[in-house]
């Protein structure tokens, strides 16, 4: 093959590959593939599913390393063992849907991972604002650069990710997939940048699966096909057919048991079905005993139809009907009765509960019918799912065997057979054969058929357009959310379809035209909806708090009485400080049940150095240490032994519990005559407590670490989104390990601060009773903030807050019985204001 | 050659009878060195007041279970059972029959879990939070109803009034204490709940995968919201037996009990297989928790020991459980 590339586009190449080689156990992803591409220019990658595209973008971008041949990068050979080492040699890459933090802004996002600071260590936020305000506008984006990415569209965002590449000048940018999830209008933006982008000198490397987009955009196209190269053209003049042609080859044709069956009447029904921005107006008719293929390229929105079809994604509009029933079904279980069965896309994880057996995977679904009075009939269910296993010659027929250590057909075979037993008559394949052996690939093909013949309507998505023309009576095709085409039998073969798939025709692309005004406001709505949910909470927030406030001035005035206010300082400051410590390591570490533990037992502490006369130095030194430790402690439990955050910390409040009474035995340490120790905690500094310029220095120099150093600004990242934080090389450990430790520092200091103020330390080991007053801060605290995360700041506001709280209530005569009980509501409601949109259940990691 | 082979196979059956049954080895001789220390910690009558005390802690931890088999957690449970204690020692203490003092507390048991799983399931709330706040609110209610934890003392009643109330936690049938009867019927339903019924199928696949739950058409969010209500009135039921043995109910005196019911449920994990949280392993814990207590009490050992040992035996139990799941 490499004997054929045309001549090289361009006299000056930039980038070439020679005959690099990439095998993985079993299969050979890069056979000899040789390529050269020009400067300035841009350069299509093309190829099917598997064709080796995304492994040869892995290798150029130090992810992956070649087995064999060399890269050559403006003719300097380059060895890239790390996504740094790209980096230095000019290559940048935009991923398909990079993944971005969202709750930080433009400038953060882009600079992540690339700090820049000033002479005193402090972020260079004017600096690099003003150098993301220039790559914005090179990118032609209109935002400014202290929007919050949360508040941005998907087409924006793609825009940050790409300013964020073109800031550091690369002189080869990889984009891959850019346009998978932009609008026409949006994508039409994306090219004028590209081709901008060019013209100032950059080599561009272009991924896609719309050929018709490639083609008007790029200089030169290289094919791939099965990790070979096919050809490196130049693309003037080459059609979207040529091009098709080339990806689809002559490959062997495989064998499909296709039988011919009578189409009975209509079953499923849909009409003008959307679904966001994925499925825009699907109409279709699908016949009983009919075999109905969904062609379309990854992220065309097939497998969002299947899902809005069984109520698992909420639908924008539309109706559907089965057998002439209306269908809208609320979730898949409501689907299930309306005679929905999905075979979900990712087996492993959608499709099957791996950690179950065989025989509770086949009856899962449907396992009431197996139950009488209550009870399950073991013996008719272990009968039952042996004939279902039979039926789909899964081997060996051993229905005991968990689902994890199943072969992949024949996992397939389960999540097909626990389908079987229920009354499904639409069945959506969605993937069925991918990583499946050419045997279970007939059996699944047969157990379609047989669904057919029963009367079932089966729906078959699939990027194997060989199996579609194979196995389908008709077949639609989608592109972006659409319906492109529907394909009768003696139509169905794989160059029509990848020619339908790969780009709409002038025909559709007028409706497309017409439909498209809709898309970006109905997103825009979405997002000026959610950023007013925002600023609602964070203002009603505020305003619940001073009208709560205001009632209980009201109803006792000598609660605004400067000395009540101060003696409320006083009290709050106490609390703040625990709650801070637990914010810091909530920001990046997880969860802590020990904080409220970890302070216990250094207010013991500190109390007992000054017993033994150690003085106030000691005593503050033995409590910050201990403090520090246990954060060390509790980091380690989480990062190298793996454990979750709330299992790790459950078992370090524990132990530091027993560790305070074996302390102070059970006995409470009193303090006595020490003025200078009792002042921390007591003192004044005019009428001002001392311990409340204790805490406005602390969250000031808390709030600067956090917001304006690099570590504070990567704590934020690794905490909200460690997948994005990772992509910029920044690695979760150092960053988890700081939070536990800082907030360990704060919450040890704590200790000797609550040792100051009530004079000692008592008798119990309470650590859990800090921890609600502390959460509640921490948590009602976040929604006072901008993007809703945590901050010193606003646990700091909120902790004084609930002290007034209690204090007022105590005023107007509520007994401080009930004050646990008002944390506890203010804790759940401050929680349900957070959760609320989101349609998750509340599971936690425990193991 | 065949002698090499042979001896691995004996290694091999050693090694896996030592992962499959370590931890109960572990446990068996913890107590037996305590027995070696304290003979009086293996006598009969030591034994039998120790399961009659361990009973609270198995009913508690097995709610503790079922919750947590499903990846949530609940930290109100030794609140509830309190709550439910203090309540039925109210009841006698004005004159409501004996049926009112056990009925009542149950009620309230299932209308606390029943608002739990309302949100946790349904709202989203995340399980530490939810609970946490739960517990805050019940001990509010409990100190508010006691005017600050005043104890509640039924033995100071006259015998006729509290008899047919305190023949559960202390009376026979038989020869068997009744708390024990209690116990084992709560084991057993705990037991059919969690392997004989759709429900136990269904919780699993929740816990163990709960999108792959949901897609197979399973209400997740009535199955783990019922998780709750069954530990809602599984701690209620031993709340009340507690108040019941003891004849006392002291507010907040049941609160050590939770610390007692995460090692319990932890430690069970270990009698696992696969390291996941189940009703025999949690009963072999929670009798291993109440007898080393007890065991700790004989030599003198007093709450720090209980505590540091707990937290050590739930990390312990994690580390092995990793160990597991990587093998």
């Amino acid at each position: 093959m490499t004997d054929d590339p045309a001549a090289p586009p361009t006299p000056e190449p930039i980038l070439e590959c020679r005959s690099i080689q990439k095998r993985f156990p079993g299969v050979v992803a890069l056979a000899d593939v040789s390529l050269v591409i020009g400067r300035g220019r841009i350069h299509a990658l093309l190829g099917q599913n598997g064709a080796g595209k995304s492994t040869l973008v892995k290798i150029l971008t130090g992810v992956y390393q070649h087995d064999g041949g060399e890269i050559l990068v403006a003719g300097q050979p380059v060895r890239m063992a790390s996504p740094r080492d790209a980096e230095a040699a000019g290559i940048a890459i935009v991923h398909q849907d990079q993944q971005l933090v969202e709750q930080l802004d433009v400038t953060s996002n882009v600079f992540l991972g690339y700090e820049e600071t000033t002479r005193g260590g402090l972020l260079d936020v004017a600096a690099m604002r003003a150098k993301t305000r220039v790559a914005l506008d090179r990118v032609g984006a209109s935002f400014t650069p202290d929007t919050l990415v949360r508040d941005l569209s998907v087409a924006e965002r793609a825009l940050v990710s790409i300013a964020a590449a073109v800031m550091r000048d690369p002189r080869i940018l990889v984009l891959d997939e850019p346009t998978a999830s932009l609008s026409e209008k949006e994508a039409e933006l994306l090219f004028h940048v590209v081709r901008s982008l060019r013209d100032a000198g950059t080599t561009i490397i272009y991924i896609s699966h719309y050929l018709d987009e490639v083609l008007d955009l790029v200089d030169d196209i290289t094919e791939l096909r099965d990790g070979r190269l096919i050809a490196t053209l130049p693309a003037a003049g080459i059609s979207r057919a040529d091009v098709v042609g080339m990806m689809i080859g002559r490959e062997i044709s495989q064998f499909f048991p296709k039988e011919t069956i009578e189409i009975g009447e209509p079953l499923l029904e849909i009409r003008g079905l959307s679904q966001g921005t994925m499925v825009r107006g699907v109409d279709l008719t699908i016949r009983r005993g009919e075999i109905f293929g969904l062609a379309g390229l990854i992220g065309a929105g097939r497998s969002e139809l299947a899902m809005t079809l069984i109520g698992a994604l909420p639908r924008s509009s539309g109706t559907v009907t089965v057998a002439g029933r209306p269908s809208s079904p609320s979730d898949p279980r409501a689907a299930k009765r309306q005679g929905f069965a999905l075979i979900p896309e990712d087996r492993r994880n959608e499709g099957l509960i791996t950690a179950m057996t065989m025989r509770d995977n086949l009856t899962l679904p449907e396992i009431a019918r197996w139950s009488r009075f209550g009870v399950l009939n073991l013996g008719q269910e272990r009968e039952d799912a042996n004939d279902l296993v039979r039926r789909l010659a899964i081997q060996p027929p051993n229905i005991r065997q968990l689902a994890r250590n199943l072969s992949g057909g024949n996992q397939q075979k389960v999540v097909i057979g626990r389908w079987l037993a229920g009354d499904a008559e639409v069945f959506l394949f969605d993937e069925p054969t991918t990583g499946v052996d050419v045997g279970s690939k007939v059996e699944i093909y047969r157990q379609m058929t047989e669904l057919a013949r029963r009367g079932a309507a089966v729906i078959l998505i699939s990027s194997d357009f060989q199996e579609i023309a194979g196995m389908c009576d008709r077949a639609a095709v989608m592109h972006k959310g659409r319906i492109n085409v529907v394909l009768e039998r003696d139509r169905l073969d794989p160059e029509t379809l990848l020619y339908w798939a790969s780009g709409s025709d002038v025909a559709t692309a007028a409706p497309t035209a017409a439909g498209k005004p809709n898309q970006p406001p109905e997103a825009l709505e979405r997002q000026t909806a959610r950023s007013h949910a925002q600023t609602w909470m964070r203002w009603g927030t505020i305003g619940g708090m001073v009208l709560v406030l205001a009632i209980i001035a009201m109803l006792a005035p000598q609660f605004l009485a400067p000395g009540n206010i101060f003696d409320i300082l006083k009290q709050g400051s106490v609390l703040a400080f625990i709650a801070i410590g637990l914010t810091v390591v909530l920001i990046a570490g997880g969860f802590d049940m020990s904080a409220g533990a970890i302070s216990q037992l250094t207010t013991n502490l500190a109390a007992g150095a000054l017993i033994a006369g150690q003085g106030s130095v000691v005593a503050i030194a033995a409590g910050v240490a201990t403090g520090a430790g246990l954060g060390v402690v509790n980091a380690l439990l989480v990062l190298v032994f793996g454990m979750p955050a709330f299992v790790a910390t459950l078992g370090t409040m524990f132990v530091v519990m027993g560790a305070t009474l074996f302390y102070n035995g059970g006995q409470a340490l009193t303090l006595a005559n020490q003025p200078d120790f009792f002042f921390i905690g007591q003192g004044y500094v005019g009428p001002i407590p001392f311990v409340f310029l204790l805490l406005v220095a602390l969250t000031f120099v808390l709030h600067i670490v956090l917001r304006k150093t690099r570590l504070g600004l990567r704590m934020y990242a690794v905490g909200q989104n460690t997948i994005a934080a990772e992509l910029r090389g920044i690695a979760r450990g150092r960053y988890a390990l700081a939070s536990f430790v800082v907030g360990g520092v704060v919450l040890g200091f704590a200790g000797v601060v609550l040792a100051s103020y009530s004079y000692g330390a008592s008798a119990l080991a309470t650590g859990i009773d800090f921890l609600i007053s502390a959460l509640a801060a921490a948590f009602l605290g976040s929604t006072l903030s901008r993007a809703g995360e945590l901050s010193v700041i606003g646990t700091a506001f909120t902790a004084l807050f609930l002290a007034s709280l209690s204090n007022g209530l105590i005023l107007i005569g509520i007994s401080n019985q009930a004050l646990p009980g008002i944390q506890g509501i203010v804790l759940i409601l401050s929680i349900v204001l957070g959760v609320i949109r989101r349609r998750d259940i509340g599971q936690v990691l425990i193991f | 050659m065949t002698a090499t082979t042979t001896q691995n196979l004996v290694t091999e059956r050693i090694t896996g009878f030592l992962r499959d049954y370590g931890a109960l080895l572990g446990m068996l001789i913890v107590l037996l060195i305590v027995g070696a220390l304290k003979p009086s910690f293996l006598s009969t009558s030591n034994l039998t007041n120790v399961l009659r005390q361990s009973t609270i802690l198995i009913m508690l931890s097995l709610g503790l279970t079922i919750v947590m088999s499903m990846r949530g957690v609940d930290l109100s449970i030794a609140q509830i059972a309190d709550a439910a204690g203090l309540m039925a020692a109210m009841l006698i203490l004005h004159g409501q029959p004996a049926w009112m003092a056990l009925i009542v507390p149950v009620v309230f048991g299932l209308g606390v879990g029943a608002i739990n799983g309302a949100l946790m399931a349904y709202l989203g709330v995340p399980a530490i939070i939810g609970t946490l706040g739960m517990m805050f609110v019940i001990r509010s209610g409990e100190l508010l109803a006691t005017n600050g934890a005043e104890p509640q003392m039924l033995f100071t009643l006259p015998r006729a009034i509290t008899k047919s109330f305190l023949f559960l936690g202390q009376g026979y049938i038989g020869p068997v204490s009744a708390l024990v009867v209690l116990a084992a019927v709560v084991v057993m339903l705990a037991a059919v709940l969690m392997h004989l019924t759709p429900f136990a199928r269904r919780a699993h696949a929740v816990g163990a995968n709960v999108r792959a739950a949901f897609l197979a058409g399973i209400d997740i969010r009535g199955v783990f919201g019922l998780g709750y209500v069954v530990a809602g009135v599984f701690a209620a039921i031993a709340g009340v037996a507690l108040v019941s043995r003891t004849g006392i109910a002291v507010p907040r005196g049941a609160e050590p009990y939770l610390l007692d019911a995460f090692a319990a449920a932890y430690l069970g994990t270990l009698a696992s297989r696969h390291g996941d949280m189940n009703v025999g392993g949690t009963l072999i814990g929670a009798l291993f928790i109440a007898f080393l207590g007890n065991g700790l009490t004989i030599l003198g050992l007093g709450a720090p020991y209980r505590y540091t040992l707990n937290g050590a035996f739930i990390l312990l139990a994690m580390a092995v459980g990793a160990l597991k799941r990587k093998s």
